[in-house]
């Protein structure tokens, strides 16, 4: 008798790294350094976005800046600096070469918001900053919006990932059009697809997995939970058991019911009329 | 002295420094922050080579959390 057991999923390839987990976490809005740090490691992931932002003058060893960046180094995992807060491409550019510096790593996760009350990402002005940050040797990780159209734009001058939006950025609203992130995991099933932004549950990372999509990356939804660790574990097993789902491949829809307990040898049986 | 402005704060320093040493006389200590003059990034390695001039704008960022 042949005895199943559920296994983890096999390794991936982004970026030029291969990975076990295909969640990218973030490293905002924890309670505390050590429930971002718990948090993390138990998430399993082996992606953890970073920031820059303004630093006070003085001391710069000691305030903030390097004390976080050295809890980060600790981990031993893959660190993915974002251009956030960036409204043109220059000032993504210009970001993604300071990041460069500072982190060490040519991977970029690429920001150009266009509207400051959805946070949506500006397409003209992304595509354009990837472009340049391609020929500049970076790893370019576009946050983008589940347009097809960007999605080619983006494939076009060079990107190798996308990562269009689930729902806005901190909504947890979940998949908004999965029918739209069907299309683009079927134009592209060479590239590599991470659903980024708006995963609120579980539940959300699962069915973005479902759809064969090779990651996801969120962070309020664990930072911002009652529970921070036991989110963080709950989307660990979320990501797995997605992915799990879609490499055993999806039953097909019905239209109509079909049972499944066998209709030969059913007791008082009896046709509705 | 000339007028820069550091991430978005006015402040004077000595006229005729190079970056490398704006930096030091903002007291910005340490090597974990990235740098740049008028909206454009300064590599460290031409800190020595780009001069500071009156009402330039620099950035000095540092690593912080991130989604």
């Amino acid at each position: 008798m042949t005895k199943h057991i559920a296994t983890k999923t096999d390794t991936w390839e982004i970026g030029g790294k291969t990975l076990s987990s295909r969640l990218l976490i973030g490293s905002a809005l924890y309670p505390s350094p050590a429930n971002m740090e718990d948090a993390i490691k138990i998430s399993g992931a082996q992606i953890v976005t970073v920031a820059l932002r303004r630093q006070a003058a003085g001391n710069t060893d000691a305030k903030g800046g390097n004390d976080f960046w050295d809890i980060i180094k600790s981990f031993g995992i893959e660190v993915l600096p974002n251009t956030a807060g960036s409204h043109s491409a220059k000032e993504a550019i210009n970001t993604a070469l300071m990041a460069r510096e500072v982190f060490g790593t040519n991977w970029i996760k690429l920001e150009v918001i266009g509207d400051q009350y959805n946070l949506q990402p500006d397409p003209f002005e992304t595509v354009k900053a990837a472009e340049v940050l391609i020929k500049e040797g970076f790893e370019v990780f576009p946050y983008t919006t589940d347009d097809l159209v960007v999605a080619k734009r983006l494939a076009d001058v060079g990107c190798k990932i996308l990562m269009p939006w689930g729902s806005m950025i901190g909504s947890g609203k979940g998949l908004m059009n999965p029918d739209n992130l069907i299309a683009i995991r079927k134009q592209f099933p060479d590239l590599q697809l991470v659903v980024d932004a708006g995963i609120g549950k579980p539940s959300h990372a699962t069915q973005a997995m479902e759809l064969g999509y090779d990651g996801v990356l969120l962070n309020s939804a664990i930072a911002l939970a009652q529970d921070p660790v036991k989110m963080a574990d709950a989307f660990r097993v979320a990501v797995e058991a997605g992915r799990l789902g879609y490499e055993a491949g999806v039953m097909q829809e019905r239209e109509f019911a079909s049972p499944s307990t066998p209709t030969v040898g059913t007791p008082f049986w009896h046709q509705f009329t | 002295m000339i007028e820069i402005i550091v991430n978005g704060t006015r402040t004077t320093i000595p006229n005729g420094l190079n970056v490398k040493e704006a930096v030091s006389a903002l007291e910005y200590k340490g090597k974990g922050f990235a740098l740049a003059l008028n909206g454009t990034f300064v590599a460290v390695a031409t800190y020595e080579t780009t001069m500071v001039r009156d009402n330039d704008s620099i950035e000095i960022l540092a690593p912080v959390q991130g989604g």
